[in-house]
Order: structure tokens, then sequence, then C-alpha cells
């Protein structure tokens, strides 16, 4: 049985447990639950399940924190940096995980773990330091308040240690908005699920690691063998240089086919976002290149998509940051109707400085910015601030009072559903959300990136399998036999992509890098190659797919199964996005329609082998892959469908 | 030989001082290496060093730092002395 495989390499080798309730900290090996689930995001929710009742909130105690690095991080393995940050999620009692790059993960690897798991919740602020073997939970007085840059500077100096990585929370998570991030780096957020509002309940302001040790693989030279044909790969493969150079065509191009695809505009009132508004926003001259000052890379990274970011001009001027992606401009751009350059660079900047979800932010406040727009409230309800359309000091000064609570944003700041339900007036239809999680995501265009946000585990958010069409889709030769727009075998590569992120989250490698859209240059070939070589057990591609991606996937959702109560129902788009369609641009007419996803549901639930008409898990599906536990518990709930 | 940092080019990734240890170690462990990366995400600067344990990557066929290095940041200059040096761009 390939879990019953001893893994010889690329472990630190122990999973840490801190209890801020008791003050305790102590460790276990990595290896057994590695060889479950590969590693990384695998083990998170593994422990998660196992230890997690059913009846616990995510604010309560019990509620565990979890950081899981990727199992081949520390390693050459180009874009191995990345950690799977998990928890209850705040929006939907399910499960909820956000992935970070950077370069935290590989200094707890050097310190010796796997993963970080934090029980319990602390009386007073702290933060944890990680040394090695050194552990201490100590009072974080002195930085509470302050803004995650501020934090960053603040330990460092107090610390005397350049070379310590710190991952922390800033004025969002320990204000408890729901929508907060765990920062890392200072730029670079796990933002989905509100971890950050989970490490604030925990009173946890950060955890500094400087780790000395070191990473050994089961047999070096065959390791790198694999290592030098990625490189070659990846110097091969033509859109690595893009991503180097700038990311994405966004930059360069604005009749790119990404704008009609994937851009939702003012809140969902339409997916087309005119022309000039495009140019305005990211002309070379005037626009946001010409804010980028230098670009950067993750460890061990060579795609290098990171834009370092000057605002030299304007009411911004003296900002600085890393940092602007593709939802930089589906959320603060198109979706809040803002084309004014400085304006979405400081958002993001500030989004991150003050420890915010940027979806969060995109999503919500472009939700109040419709309901003012449609009288739905008023300036009574803004005091005084007029949400139109293009305010850029409006969205500025609503990002703030999210993160310290302030008027609307208090109300904001305790769930948008929740919001909904309080503002009333049919308020809730023009909310996008999946289970409660805002999304920015669209629905009506490309349709398996739309059934990849429904689908998703961690809800409403796009890296859990979303495609784009066959042009943009795996390993070369492309492309792919389907179009992003039609609802033709859109199940089958959405369950592709889903596993091989399945995958890169329990090994660690960025998905840049990985097999999604972008430089993309590895392969599954490579993967198992990387866990052959490196971890010492013996897989194949098939192996990979069938056994432990699945697995990676059941345990989420029979974590959402045993958590709350979604069914089959919940995974079909926003109503909004049934009923109202695309107004303007090519694909004008566009709709999420509600049979078409249907049956894209259900070819979807058959390539996992769950149950068609609940969307449950069955029994052969988990006990084929070695989950007996896990069909116990759900067959205790009556939710485990007995026969396929 | 003299390895040349281009600061310029540089995207502080880390990736030639992993490899350095690697060379040194036979595992990975950036604290062995010869080379030293750290940058400062607030205001990107970076700051390179190489320390006195570089040994031009005796025994390989090439300087391991510059063959990863897909930045082309690090240039091997053949016929000139090894030079040890600390360098930053802030």
């Amino acid at each position: 049985m390939l879990s019953s495989q001893v893994i010889k390499g690329c472990l630190a080798g122990k999973i840490l447990r801190v209890n801020l309730s008791t003050d305790s900290v102590c460790t276990e090996d990595s290896h057994p639950h590695a060889a479950r689930t590969l590693g990384g995001r695998g083990i998170n929710s593994l422990i998660m399940l196992d230890e997690i009742d059913p009846h616990t909130r995510w604010s309560d105690p019990e509620n565990l924190l979890c950081f899981g690095v990727g199992s081949l991080v520390g390693t050459m393995v180009p874009g191995a940096c990345r950690v799977d940050v998990s928890s209850m999620s705040v929006f939907t009692g399910g499960k909820g995980s956000a992935n970070v790059g950077g370069f935290w993960g590989k200094e707890l690897k050097y310190a010796g773990y796997d993963n970080v798991i934090i029980q319990g919740r602390s009386p007073k602020p702290v933060y944890i330091y990680i040394e090695d073997d050194r552990v201490e939970i100590r009072d974080a007085g002195f930085i509470w308040g302050q803004t995650t840059f501020a934090t960053e500077e603040i330990l460092r100096r107090e610390l005397g240690d350049d070379f310590i990585r710190i991952a922390l929370i800033g004025p969002a998570g320990e204000n408890q908005v729901r929508g907060s991030a765990v920062m890392v780096d200072t730029a670079r957020a796990a933002g989905g699920s509100g971890v950050g509002c989970v490490m604030g309940s925990k009173n946890l302001k950060a955890i500094v690691v400087r780790g000395h040790g070191n990473i050994k693989v089961a047999d070096p030279e065959r390791f790198m063998r694999e290592v030098d044909r990625c490189y070659r790969q990846c110097a091969e493969e033509p859109h690595a240089p893009i991503m180097r150079k700038s990311l994405t065509n966004f930059y360069t191009d604005p009749d790119f086919e990404g704008w009609d695809k994937i851009m939702v505009v003012r809140n969902g009132q339409d997916d087309y976002w005119e022309r000039k508004k495009r140019i305005k926003l990211m002309n070379w001259e005037t626009g946001v290149p010409s804010l980028r000052k230098g670009m950067r890379a993750c460890y061990v990274c060579p795609t290098g998509c990171q834009s370092y970011m000057e605002i030299d001009r304007g009411a911004y001027a003296g900002t600085k940051g890393e940092g602007f992606w593709v939802n930089t401009i589906m959320g603060n751009a198109c979706r809040m109707d803002q084309d004014d350059p400085e304006t979405v660079v400081y958002s993001w900047i500030l989004t991150n400085e003050l420890g915010l979800d940027a979806d969060y932010v995109g999503s919500v406040l472009a939700w109040v910015f419709e309901l003012y727009e449609k009288g739905i409230i008023t300036d009574k309800d803004t005091d005084g601030l007029s949400l139109t359309w293009g305010n850029g000091s409006a969205f500025i000064e609503m990002i703030k009072r999210l993160a310290y609570r302030k008027g609307l944003g208090d109300l904001l700041a305790d769930g948008a559903v929740e919001a909904a339900q309080q503002i009333d007036k049919g308020s809730e239809y023009y909310l996008c959300h999946m289970k409660g999680q805002p999304s920015v995501e669209p629905f009506r265009v490309p349709k398996g990136w739309g059934l990849a946000v429904c689908t998703s585990p961690v809800a409403g958010r796009h890296l859990r399998g979303s495609t784009l069409g066959g042009n943009r889709f795996g390993p070369r030769p492309r492309p792919a036999d389907f179009n992003a727009t039609d609802y033709k075998r859109q199940a089958y590569y959405t369950v592709w992509q889903a596993k091989t992120k399945e995958l890169e989250d329990n090994l660690g490698i960025c998905n840049y890098c990985g097999t999604w859209s972008g430089a993309n240059f590895m392969t599954l070939t490579n993967f198992a190659e990387f866990v052959n070589a490196g971890m010492g057990i013996e897989v194949t591609e098939n192996n990979l797919m069938e056994h432990f991606a699945a697995v990676g996937r059941n345990l989420e959702k029979a974590f959402n199964t045993l958590h709350t109560e979604m069914t089959r129902k919940e995974d079909l788009p926003p109503l909004r996005f049934r009923e109202q369609p695309v107004k303007s641009g090519p694909y004008k007419g566009a709709l999420a329609d509600e049979s078409m996803y249907n049956q894209m549901l259900d070819e979807f639930y058959q390539l996992w082998g769950w149950d068609v008409k609940t969307g449950f898990q069955t029994r052969a599906c988990l006990e084929g892959l070695g989950l007996h536990e896990i069909a116990e518990k759900l067959s205790k709930q009556g939710k485990l469908i007995e026969s396929k | 030989m003299k390895i040349q940092w281009a600061k310029e080019k540089c995207y502080a990734c880390g990736t030639c001082q992993l490899i350095c240890s690697y060379h040194h170690t036979g595992s990975f462990w950036p604290d062995c290496a010869s080379i030293k990366v750290l940058r400062n995400p607030q205001n990107a600067s970076i700051k390179w060093k190489l320390d006195s344990t570089c040994d031009q990557c005796d025994g390989e066929p090439e300087a391991l730092c510059a063959k990863y290095c897909v930045y082309s940041a690090l240039i091997v200059a053949a016929d000139q002395p090894s030079e040890i040096k600390e360098t930053t761009d802030a």
C-alpha cells in the first residue's frame, strides 16, 4: 500500500504543537502523516479531521490554526516555497485553507518542522519565537496594534537578526475582521477563509522563525538530475520570460483575452470593462507599469513574478511595497470600476499593511458601492462617504474603516452575509459569495473557471481547479480540446487541475511553476520523480493523481460535510449570475446557465467518485483511498452514501 | 575565477545560496553556504555576500551559483582571481 512506504528524505521530520491556553509546546513525528498525504496541507487536513469536534466554532479555542510547509520546500525544486495555512473557515464553518509563498516556509523546515499546529487561546497578545529546538511563547504587547509593515520592522530591530522570517497579522486580524490574512514577508498573503481572523482570535500576533539546519534528500544525484531537467524545461517555456518581466499580459495588451474572460465589473453588473479604462490603468507611461520599480522572486523560484512598486506622484506618493497581481485588477480595479493607477496600487499595499484579504476587500466593498448606487444604503449609513464608482478616496477610506471596524466597516467586518441580513432590502442578492465566503470570481463567461470556484472546498476562490481554455491548460503541446466559454468537457479538465493543485500544495510547489496557467513548466513526471528521488518512496504519476491528490481533496470534502450543512445546491453559482446576463462586450448575453452548470456538476461528482444526487462522498470512494475512519465518521452523521 | 553579482538583475530568490550549500554539504543547508542573500521586502533592497569559504566550486564542472541563476545576475569571469565581497544595492 502506498501510504505504508517509509519516507527517507525531504521532510524536516517533526510537527510542532503550541498550546496557547496552557503555554506549552511539544513535538511529534511528521512521517506517518506525510506517508498518507505527502505533506503540507494534507497533514493539516488530517489533523483537523481527527481533532476538531463538529460542534466547534471557528472562534473557539478548540479550533486549530495549522501551518503546513510543503514536503519539497527547502530543496532545489523550482518554486518549492509554499505554505498552507488551514483552520476552520470563518465564513463557511467548514475547512478553511490559504496558501502563501515567500521565505517563511523554508525557514521553518530548516528549523526542523514541517507543520506548526496552534491550539488554544492566549489570555493576552503573544508571539511565538522558533529557533531550531528553542520555541518560546513571548509577550506581544509591544507590537499589538501595529501594522504588518511596522511589526516586521520592530521585531527585526528587537531580535537583532536580519535573517528571521515572520508570519503575522495586522490590525484587521487583531480586530477579528472576518476577511483577515496571515501575512508573510510583508507582501505575501495567506488570504482565504479568514485565517488571519482566527489567528487574532487566539491573541497570536506573529510566528517568528529562524532555522539553522538542513534538508536531506534520499538520492541527491537522481534528485539533482530532475532539478536540471526542470531548469531546461523552464528555459524552453516561452511564458517564463514573460512572467519574469511583467507577470501577465494584462501589463502589455489592452485586448488580452483575460480582460474579457475573468473580469467582473461593478460588482457583477457586467463582465466587460471598457477599453479606455484598461489603457488608463495599465499603460506604460502613466499606468501601473510606470510605478513598478523592479521584480522579485519567492524562494528558489525561476518564474519571478512579484512586482515591487513605488508611488512617486499624487496623493499617495512615497508608498512602497511588493505585489501587484491579477487579483489586484480583478478586485481593486474592475470590480470597483477604479482605473486610477495610484489608487489601485495604494489600495493593494494598504490592504497588505492592515493585514486584510484583498479578495474580501474587493468583494464586500464593491457590494456596498452597488448598494449605495441603488439607494439601498445612503449617506446616513456611510457617515457621509459618497460610495460612487471610481471614487478612490472613498475606496481607501472604506478599507481603513473595515480594518479598524469603524462605521459601516464594523458591520462588514462581522461577515458579509451577516451584514446583508442586517441591511436587508434585498441586498443579499447583490452580494457575491460562495457558502458565505465573499468572492471576486467570474461565473458567466469562463465555465471551467466558474465550476472550480463553485466546487472549491474552501469556497469562492479560483485556485482549486480553475481553467481558462485549452490554449492555457497543462503541459505542452497545447491546446487541449476545450474552450474557456463552453460547458463541454470542463469538468474533466477542472478535476485534472484540481488534482494537480492538491499535489502542488502538499509538495509546496507554486502553481506558477507547476501545472497551472502561468510559466507552468513542470509536469506530473517531474512531481513523481521528485517524490521518488527526494522522499525515497516509489510512486507513479497515476499514483499521485488517483491516490494522493484524491486523498487530499476527500479529506477537505469530508471536513466540510461533517462540519456544515453543505450539499449539492450550494455548489451552484450565486443566483445573480444565473439570472442576469453579461451586458456588453464580446460575451454580451453570457449567463451561468443553471441547467448547464448542473450538467457540469454531474460529471464533476462522477469523476471524483461522489454521489451525483447529493454531492456526498461514497463508501467505495473513501475506502478505496484507505480513508476508512473518515467513512465511519460520515456514516455516523448519516452523510455517507453506501452504494456508489 | 571571479563571481560577479549584477545587482540590477537579481530577483533575490536565494537559489545561489542554496545550491552553494549543496556543493559544500551534499544537502540543502543555506547556513553553510559561502553566499548569503538578504532582501528587504519593504524597499526591495538586496544584500549579497560572498565569504572566504568559496572554493570556486572545486570539483564541479562549473560555478553552480551562476549555473542555476536564471536571472543572469551572477557572472563568472574565468581569468580573474576570486574576490570576497559584500555588496548591497541599498
